[in-house]
């Protein structure tokens, strides 16, 4: 019997919870939105119409107010996961390095609490924080800091500051498990060796910690560059980032194939983007065993 | 930095070296450490000299790594001194010593190839590039790997890793050598091996080394002296021949070697002045005057006879003279060049006795043998 439904189904059988996950809920969708990218939309009360295909839409996306939107979420996409790397690499090696181990899992899920919260009433929280009569606006105002009150909320510095604090933790948790794949030896090594702390961090600790800040960096920027709920509750008018213009067309305008065309172009450039970080990365790689190579060719016995 | 610059600065070449001996004199005083309650170090007083080879022995939990990683300068003792060649150590991190370690674990960077790892130590000393090349490849040829250089770690054995370790420090030309039970992974054939290349280099190269081990054959085959330690305190310290004859008390000499151990209590000296009794539950013994130097008749006192000292002969009637016994056989194992008994003596206890394979009196197990002793073999120690 499980001879027959081998060969029926081949290999794959056991598999089959997993790629009918993969065709069903991705494969297909994604294909109709591609196919949809190329339609067009015939009137007020059709969403979209594939009869005639072009690149229309793509012409729409890359040009004026939706390009601008796209280079800006782009941008605030690759300063938050710049941000959250840099404030994640000191953490993680404090936590890694410099805790005990009894009081990580504590520290660690302290990180953990606000992830767990409802990602809709924690950005709402930072809505409260930023706004002109917040309390730290009146906090800043009575200690001087500020003249008027704040004036950051509905700008994409707001916006900003709320996709570094909610994907944070999708940045520590990897780092913090890379951090430590050094070890304690290996540090001690190095030290022995007469490096320093710093030294030993550049070269021992870092460099075995980079598939930590690889995944952690993809982890944020991926899912960050097509957010829209930070944008919606912290950038208003001035502070729109992409992903809201994409849901706008699906829900508000009802142009489907428009959206489509944006949200093919957002996948495209969010590849693009990881593709280019990629290549920065094994180029860079690339140069710093260059430099650090020992070459002992041609050195006589 | 400065004192791995100032070691560069002064460094010859391999040559040069070998001619004249660069090992430095450690001084450890009034060493103690504490960590929480637990007190790792107790008092230790130790004069490490230059270019010897010597060994920290002792049972796991002795105190002998902490003792080595306060002078690689891991741990900070929390009372005392570590001096090397007169100039103060005690303060300076890790990185500022001139000395270097071979770890337990090896270590090495597993993201650097061997040559890679070979020349961290020098390049963090500023060693100009063309040096670093030679010295690199003078390093890996002194352990034999230097077909390995672009190798990453990960992909060699642990006899390799171990090569690699040794050649990473010894290239930085540090003035003591720290190694960190370096051969508890390797199998007994290569660990054979890895001793004789040890022992070889030091001599070639005269640095001073500190070893440390809880092997004690490994301790008796290469150094020139040992340091027996036990619960953080040093219990003896001398040449391998010193301490395997005269342990210094009982500790040393249950570490050191099998031991057959009895409770006995001096008796008064022989006519002749010789030979002393010793009383026990069972067995008359007969010592010597010396061992019993400066104890009083009727002291207690722990004996002990070594099992190798003891000879096995078929049982030819009770005796009741002074070191013999009798008993029968109930273990008996072959261990290459000699036969171990194990013999349960007609009093009681069990005695352990090594006889050479060629000498064998043809004594098996379940028979009755006879067992006697010089009085040359009773070790007296006071009872603690």
């Amino acid at each position: 019997m499980r001879r027959l439904a081998a060969r029926v189904l081949g290999p794959g059988a056991l598999a089959f919870p997993t790629w009918a996950y993969v065709v069903f809920f991705f494969v297909v969708p994604v294909s109709l939105v591609l196919f949809y990218s190329f339609g067009h939309k015939p009137d007020e009360y059709t969403t979209v119409a594939t009869d005639q295909l072009s690149f229309d839409r793509y012409g729409e996306v890359f040009s004026g107010a939706v390009l601008s939107t796209l280079l800006a979420s782009l941008r605030i996409s690759i300063v938050g996961t710049l941000l959250c790397l840099a404030i994640s690499i000191p953490f993680t090696y404090w936590l890694a390095t410099k805790v005990s181990p009894e009081r990580r899992g504590l520290m660690l899920a302290l990180v953990m609490v606000p992830f767990w919260t409802n990602f809709l009433v924690r950005t709402l929280g930072w809505q409260i924080m930023l706004s002109p009569d917040g309390f730290l606006s009146d906090w800043m105002q009575a200690l001087g800091v500020l003249a008027a009150p704040l004036d950051i909320l509905y700008t994409r510095s707001a916006v900003q500051i709320g996709v570094v604090y909610n994907y944070l933790p999708l940045m520590i948790l990897p780092l913090f498990v890379a951090m430590d794949t050094a070890g304690v030896r290996l540090r001690e090594a190095s030290y022995d060796l007469g490096a320093g702390r710093i030294s030993t961090f550049f070269r021992v600790t870092m460099p075995l910690a980079m598939p930590g800040v690889i995944s952690g960096c993809v982890l944020v920027f991926v899912p960050l560059t097509g957010d829209y709920i930070t944008a919606s509750v912290l950038g208003g008018a001035s502070g729109s980032m992409i992903g809201q213009i994409i849901a706008n067309q699906f829900n508000t305008a009802q142009n489907w194939a428009l959206g489509s065309a944006m949200a093919v172009s957002l996948m495209a450039v969010t590849l693009l983007v990881v593709a280019v970080a990629g290549l920065l990365l094994w180029a860079g790689r690339a140069l710093f065993h260059r430099l650090t190579r020992v070459q002992l060719e041609g050195v006589p016995a | 930095m400065t004192t791995h610059e100032a070691s560069a600065d002064r460094a010859l070449t391999h040559t040069d070296r070998a001619a004249s001996p660069t090992g430095g004199a450690l001084s450890l005083r009034g060493v103690r450490k504490q960590f929480g309650e637990h007190t790792a170090i107790r008092s230790v007083d130790l004069e490490v000299r230059a270019g010897e080879f010597l060994s920290l022995l002792g049972p796991s939990g002795c105190g002998k790594t902490t003792l080595l990683r306060m002078i690689a300068g891991f741990e900070h003792p929390t009372d005392g001194e570590i001096e090397l060649d007169g100039e103060d150590l005690t303060a300076l991190p890790p990185f500022r010593r001139p000395v270097n370690t071979v770890f337990q674990s090896y270590a090495l960077f597993p993201h650097l190839t061997v040559a890679e790892n070979v020349a961290y130590g020098l390049k963090r000393a500023k060693v100009p590039k063309a040096d670093i090349a030679t010295r690199v490849a003078e390093a890996l040829e002194m352990v034999r790997m230097r077909g390995f250089a672009e190798r990453k770690p990960t992909m060699m054995s642990g006899g390799q890793q171990q090569r690699v370790a040794l050649a990473r420090a010894l290239v930085n030309r540090p003035r003591v050598l720290l190694l960190d039970e370096p051969m508890s992974a390797l199998d007994r054939k290569l660990r054979e091996e890895t001793q004789l290349e040890l022992i070889r280099l030091h001599t070639d190269l005269g640095l001073t080394f500190v070893f440390v081990t809880h092997d004690q054959e490994e301790a008796l085959a290469m150094s020139d002296r040992i340091v027996v330690m036990s619960d953080g305190e040093i219990q003896q310290v001398g040449g391998a021949e010193e301490i395997y004859q005269r342990p210094a008390n009982s500790f040393v000499a249950g570490f050191i070697g099998k031991q057959n151990f009895v409770d006995a209590q001096v008796g008064s000296p022989a006519a002749d002045g010789r030979a002393v009794p010793l009383t026990t539950d069972h067995t008359p013994l007969e010592t010597t005057a010396e061992a019993v130097a400066g104890m009083a008749s009727g002291t207690r006192v722990r004996a002990a006879i070594r099992p190798e000292s003891i000879s096995v002969v078929p049982f030819a009637g009770a005796a009741t003279a002074p070191n013999t016994s009798s008993g029968v056989v109930v273990g008996e194992s072959f261990l290459g060049d000699v036969v171990q008994y194990l013999v349960r003596l007609d009093h009681g206890p069990e005695v352990l006795a090594r006889v050479p394979f060629t000498t064998t009196a043809g004594v098996h197990e379940g028979d009755r043998a006879q067992l006697s002793w010089a009085p040359e073999a009773v070790q007296v120690f006071r009872d603690e």
